[in-house]
Order: structure tokens, then C-alpha cells, then sequence
């Protein structure tokens, strides 16, 4: 296999049969940001427990001392890392770097990293699941909730893409 | 009032007691040892081949490490033991039909053995080295002379030290999980194996990391086809052996053993491998990290689950 | 038959292993289909690359027309898929912050862990924005805990809304992304893309 991308219908057509294969195995979608916040409540919990435990969002995975590390999406992630480390070296893309557009400092890129992640993390969390877990799955599932998640999503970055088009294109 | 119905005089407690008195130091031990083992063996082996200087890291350098592996290995067996004032009685009483027995009397002839091999390399490490007192000079001197004889005696002591690690479990019977015989050559190899990416990971020559990356993954296939016959093995055995092995085929032990120990500790570290020997840009230390904490993993986990197996009547 | 840990045909701890593997599948695909690329996936905002489109409405597709045959084939029972459920309000307004981060950042979660796999540092800050981000959503909770429970409106199917069958619903999603697959290369031509 070369360094090139694959063919993204080709791609497409793969994710779906992954997607496919977790509701035939597991009855239950793909997701990404649900094990952020296992990891989290994880270290929130050996860092500050009485706090964690209290929380009235985060109490619950923590409750009668279970191990929010426990979870589908844990595992699912722990694949997701081991499966793209595996093609990138199989397409000799491992490597250690900061990507961005020219026209921009690394600086700035990581900043802007940083706040999108905020934001992302801030937001799956408000509409119960982020790209994979609510658009992705739920499209997939015709959740109205899908949907929905999935043209605020879109609809938002390609309206707010005016303003950061000095980050990407110049 | 709630009606009781004892069925049974093993509901007593102390019929049927759940052996869990091994905890971490247990499984270190036998990684510790296992890996010390693999070290001596390949030291040994390279040494004999006359290849001590193209294989340098594995044969000069590493040993410098096995007493250290050891003396930490039999310091988490001592803080194991209940009676610590009663260690040494280990050496007053050979008893053959003991492994704890032999187990001692192996280390107890490769703690030495492995200091004296480490210093017979210390000149061609630390060339400028002042040694000051002529006698360590000498001493020195004379044991280089046996270098060859030694790395024989050691290849033999590190086989039976690898494998003893495993056989230490294979002798309880009364722990059906424990109870087969693949257990001795799967910790011997994947002793071996733990050497073999510690090797690769530290060694600067590229020849060097390249032959043992090809090492390790050969004695990874090896250890998948143990492991493979584990489970056939205790699934064509009796009730209680089905048993112990559906604890890793569905029960409790699944998670923890097919995906860290076989995909994050073996199968993905040897599509890395192979990944690296065809040059794809993988960085050496990733698939030699992951050998190395799968076969500690391993450790943990045999441990956990043969104090967790028992027979049913 | 499925789905098989559920309708317990496969023991349930079989099920984080299989969560795993099905994982691998995951990262693997998303890397191999670019989508590791912070500026691979940003170009589908600007136009001169919507690999995101295509990869994303075709996996979507096909696991939706997935469901739907092997539901008609008896081979999983749809009742025990799990469905999103929708409360509309937070599903919108999570959906535009997450928008405004996905053009800021570059990057949405399941494709920042697939990036930080294979090095690059711009998601490894990222998917730390995300921790932050879920870290602050949990601490503040009552602050917008009333907007996350409004509108509840259960877990319905955008079919079953519209009052059409799910099949005719997916043929329309179908058409949808052919426009949709049109459009993104004819975009593709019209907006040069350097090579990186």
C-alpha cells in the first residue's frame, strides 16, 4: 500500500460496514467523546472522589464504586488508537507534527486547537454525542436526534467558516 | 422466619477456601525472573556464536542489568513470604519433589553466576576504566579466560529459569488453570520474548535491532501457538479445566486477557514488527513497549485467574 | 439473531472485546480514508476537499441500508438497537457549539484520537480542549442542566415523523447525498487543493 488516501467512497462504504458490525454485534453504535469522558470521570474520581461522586453529572458513572473505565466506548477508543497507529504505518504516516496551513504559526494552530476542543468537548456532552456517537449513529439509526445534531454541526462550521478562513486557506 | 437449606458442608468458609494470597509480588517475580532469564540466554547464546561484538547490547550490555532484575525479583518474592525471618531454611532443605526447592537452588547458582558474566564484560564496555587494585584486575582476567564454559552453564540455568517460572504455577494442582503443562515453555518464551524487545528497543545498532525485532516476533507466533494449545488443551480435559478456561473464553478474565495480553501485548506488537523490518516509519520502542508490558500483563493475569480457578466437588 | 450480546447469542463479556476490534476498524478506516488530516477535513468547509462528505453520508448509508436488510432478513431485532434519544433543544444547540469547535479546531473527537495515533500534536491539544470541555460541561452542570433535559421528545425516527417507510426514507437520503456527492466535485475543481 502507498502513502496515498484511500478512495473515500471506498472509505465510506468500510465505515458503514464497521458501523454496521458494531449494531449486529453490540446493538449499539460507534461513539468517540463518551470515552473522554470515562477517562475523565476516571481521574476526577482517584483525584477527588467525595467531589466526583457528588457531581450531578458525573456522580452517576462513579456510583456503588464502579470502574467507569468499564465501557464499550473505552474499548472502542483503545481500537480506534491501535487501528490508526496501524494504517499510518502501513502508509508510512507516522510522524511526529504539529499540521497546519502555512499561512499560520504552529502557535496559532494549537491555540485554535485548544478552543475547538473546548467547544467539542462542551458541546457532545450537551447534545449527548459528538460526530461519531450522535450525528453518525444516529443517521444511521434515523434518529430525529441524529439529524438534527448532524445539520447544526455542519450548518454551524460552514456558516462560522467565513471567519476563520485566515487559519485554513489564507 | 427464612427457611435455610444447607446443602452442602462446603458452604463453610474454610471448606473451599478462594486462594487469593498472591498479589503483585507473585507476578513480578515471574516477570522479573522470566526476563532476567531471556537476557542470560541470549547473552549466552551470542556469545557462543563468537557475535559478541556484533550484537554488543544484548550480549554486553543488558546482563549488566540481570543482577539488579533479580535481586528486585527476589525482594517482591521476600516481601511475599509470610515467615521472612525463615527465607534461608529454602536452602537448608533440598526437597526434589518441591519446585519452590528448585526454583531456589536455580537462583540461587544464577544470582552469582550472572554477576561474575556481567563483570567478565567490563573491560570491553568501560575500556578506560582504572580498576586500581591489580588482584580485580586479575580476577577479571581469569574469568574471561571462561567466558565460553560459563555462557554454556548459563544457556542450560536460563532455560530451567524461564521455564521454572511457569512450572511454579503447573505444580499446583489444586488450581486447575495452573494445571498444564504448556505453562513451563509459554513463560519460558515469553521471557524470551520480553529479552528480545528490550534488546531491540535499547540496542543503537541498527543490525542489532533488526535481528531481534526478527527474534521477537518469531517467539511471539511461538507464544500464540501455546497459547492456542492452552485452551485446547484444558477444553479436551476434564469439567474442571472447561471450566478454568471458560473464564478466559467468556468469562471474567475475556477482556482482560484477549485484548491486552494476545491483541495489545502480542498480535498488534507483531504487525508492528513486521511493519518495521519492512521499513513503514514505525518507531522501534512502540511494538518493545508493548511486548514487554503484555508479558507482565500476562503475569498479572495467570496469577489472578489460577487463584480464581478451583475444582468443583 | 442480532444483535448478538444483546439478544445474548454471544456471552456479554465477549462485548469490550468486541468493542475493540470493532475500534481497530474504526481508527483504521478513519486514517486510511485521511481523515487524520486536520486540513483534509477542514477543506470540506471551504471546498477544496470534501472527503468528510463522501466518507461520511457513504458510511452513513450504508449502515442505515445495512440495518434496514438484515432487519428485513430477521438477522437483528431493531428494537434492541439502541436509538439516540432526542431532546431537541440541546441536540441543536450542542450541534452549533460543536460546529464553531469543529472549524476552530479542525477536528472533531473520534478523528483527533485516530490524528494524535499516528503523532500529529495538533489533536493531542485538541482531544486536551475536549477533557477541558466535558470537564467544564460536568462542573457547571446545573448552570444548563434545564436546557439539557427541554424538549424531550423521546427516541422517534425521523421516518416515523414524516410518516413515510424507513426504506422510502433512506431512498431519499440516497438521493440527497448523490446531490450532495455532486456538488462536493464539482467544488473539488472549482477550489484548488495543494498537496500536504
Amino acid at each position: 500500500m502507498n502513502n496515498k488516501y484511500m478512495n473515500p467512497y471506498l472509505a465510506g462504504f468500510l465505515l458503514g460496514i464497521v458501523l454496521l458490525m458494531a449494531f449486529f454485534f453490540s446493538g449499539r453504535g460507534l461513539g468517540a467523546s463518551g470515552a473522554v469522558k470515562s477517562a475523565l470521570v476516571y481521574g476526577m474520581d482517584k483525584v477527588a472522589p467525595t467531589h466526583t461522586v457528588e457531581n450531578a453529572y458525573f456522580g452517576h458513572y462513579v456510583a456503588d464504586d464502579a470502574n467507569p473505565l468499564n465501557n464499550w466506548l473505552v474499548y472502542e477508543i483503545l481500537g480506534v488508537i491501535v487501528g490508526g497507529f496501524l494504517s499510518g504505518a502501513l502508509s508510512r504516516r507516522l510522524k511526529l507534527k504539529i499540521e497546519h496551513f502555512p499561512g499560520i504559526s504552529s502557535k496559532r494552530r494549537l491555540v485554535f486547537a485548544l478552543i475547538g476542543g473546548v467547544l467539542f468537548g462542551f458541546g457532545s456532552q450537551l447534545g449527548r454525542g459528538c460526530t461519531s456517537g450522535s450525528a453518525l449513529t444516529g443517521m444511521a439509526v434515523l434518529s430525529v436526534g441524529g439529524f438534527v445534531t448532524m445539520a447544526a454541526i455542519f450548518g454551524t462550521a460552514f456558516a462560522g467558516a467565513y471567519f476563520f478562513r485566515k487559519n485554513w486557506i489564507g | 422466619m427464612v427457611e435455610e437449606i444447607i446443602t452442602s458442608g462446603r458452604m463453610t468458609p474454610e471448606v473451599d477456601p478462594i486462594l487469593h494470597i498472591w498479589g503483585w509480588e507473585i507476578p513480578l517475580y515471574l516477570f522479573l525472573g522470566g526476563f532476567a532469564a531471556g537476557i542470560l540466554f541470549f547473552s549466552a547464546l551470542f556469545t557462543l556464536q563468537n557475535k559478541e561484538d556484533r550484537y554488543s547490547m544484548a550480549v554486553k550490555v543488558l546482563p549488566l542489568a540481570v543482577p539488579v532484575l533479580l535481586a528486585l525479583g527476589l525482594g517482591a518474592l521476600f516481601l511475599d513470604l509470610s515467615h521472612k525471618r525463615y527465607f534461608w531454611q529454602l536452602y537448608t532443605n533440598i526437597r526434589w519433589e518441591s519446585p519452590m526447592s528448585w526454583g531456589a537452588w536455580t537462583l540461587l547458582l544464577v544470582t552469582p553466576l550472572s554477576i561474575v558474566w556481567a563483570a567478565s564484560w567490563i573491560e570491553d564496555l568501560f575500556p578506560k576504566l582504572d580498576l586500581r587494585y591489580d588482584w580485580l584486575k586479575q580476577a577479571i582476567h581469569m574469568i574471561r579466560d571462561y567466558q565460553k564454559p560459563m555462557a554454556w552453564a548459563l544457556i542450560v540455568l536460563a532455560v530451567i529459569l524461564g521455564m521454572y517460572t511457569g512450572i511454579l504455577l503447573s505444580a499446583f494442582n489444586a488450581r486447575p488453570f495452573w494445571n498444564s503443562a504448556i505453562m513451563g515453555p509459554l513463560f519460558l518464551t515469553s521471557g524470551l520474548s520480553t529479552a528480545a524487545a528490550a534488546i531491540a528497543l535499547l540496542a543503537r545498532d541498527h543490525a542489532e535491532r533488526s535481528m531481534f525485532t526478527k527474534i521477537d516476533l518469531v517467539l511471539i507466533a511461538v507464544e500464540l501457538f501455546f497459547i492456542i494449545h492452552l485452551f485446547m488443551g484444558f477444553l479436551a480435559s476434564t469439567q474442571v479445566h472447561i471450566q478454568a478456561a471458560e473464564m478466559f473464553l467468556g468469562g471474567e478474565f475475556t477482556v482482560p486477557f484477549w485484548v491486552w495480553v494476545v491483541g495489545i501485548g502480542l498480535a498488534v506488537p507483531a504487525l508492528l514488527e513486521i511493519l518495521e523490518l519492512r521499513k513503514r516509519g514505525v518507531p522501534t520502542f512502540v511494538p518493545a513497549l508493548m511486548v514487554i508490558g503484555g508479558s507482565l500483563m500476562l503475569r498479572f493475569i495467570v496469577v489472578e485467574a489460577g487463584q480464581a480457578s478451583r475444582w468443583l466437588y | 439473531m442480532g444483535p448478538l450480546v444483546p439478544n445474548e447469542v454471544i456471552g456479554a463479556n465477549w462485548n469490550f472485546l468486541i468493542a475493540f476490534v470493532i475500534g481497530i476498524g474504526f481508527g483504521f478506516v478513519l486514517e486510511q480514508a485521511g481523515f487524520s488530516s486536520s486540513r483534509k477535513l477542514a477543506g470540506m468547509f471551504y471546498g477544496y476537499d470534501t472527503v468528510v462528505l463522501k466518507v461520511f453520508f457513504t458510511g452513513a448509508i450504508t449502515a442505515m441500508l445495512g440495518l434496514l436488510f438484515f432487519s428485513l432478513f430477521g438477522w437483528i431485532n431493531l428494537n434492541l438497537v439502541y436509538v439516540n434519544p432526542t431532546y431537541l433543544w440541546s441536540a441543536i444547540i450542542g450541534g452549533v457549539i460543536m460546529g464553531v469547535g469543529f472549524i476552530a479546531g479542525g477536528f472533531c473527537p473520534g478523528t483527533s484520537i485516530c490524528a494524535a495515533a499516528i503523532g500529529k500534536i495538533d489533536a493531542m491539544i485538541f482531544i486536551g480542549g475536549i477533557f477541558l470541555g466535558v470537564f467544564i460541561f460536568g462542573e457547571g452542570f446545573p448552570l444548563w442542566e434545564k436546557l439539557y433535559y427541554a424538549m424531550d421528545l423521546g427516541a422517534p425516527k425521523l421516518n416515523q415523523v414524516l410518516g413515510i417507510s424507513g426504506g422510502f426514507f433512506a431512498f431519499l437520503v440516497i438521493i440527497a447525498a448523490a446531490i450532495m456527492f455532486w456538488v462536493g466535485e464539482w467544488a473539488e475543481k472549482k477550489f484548488p487543493r495543494e498537496e500536504y
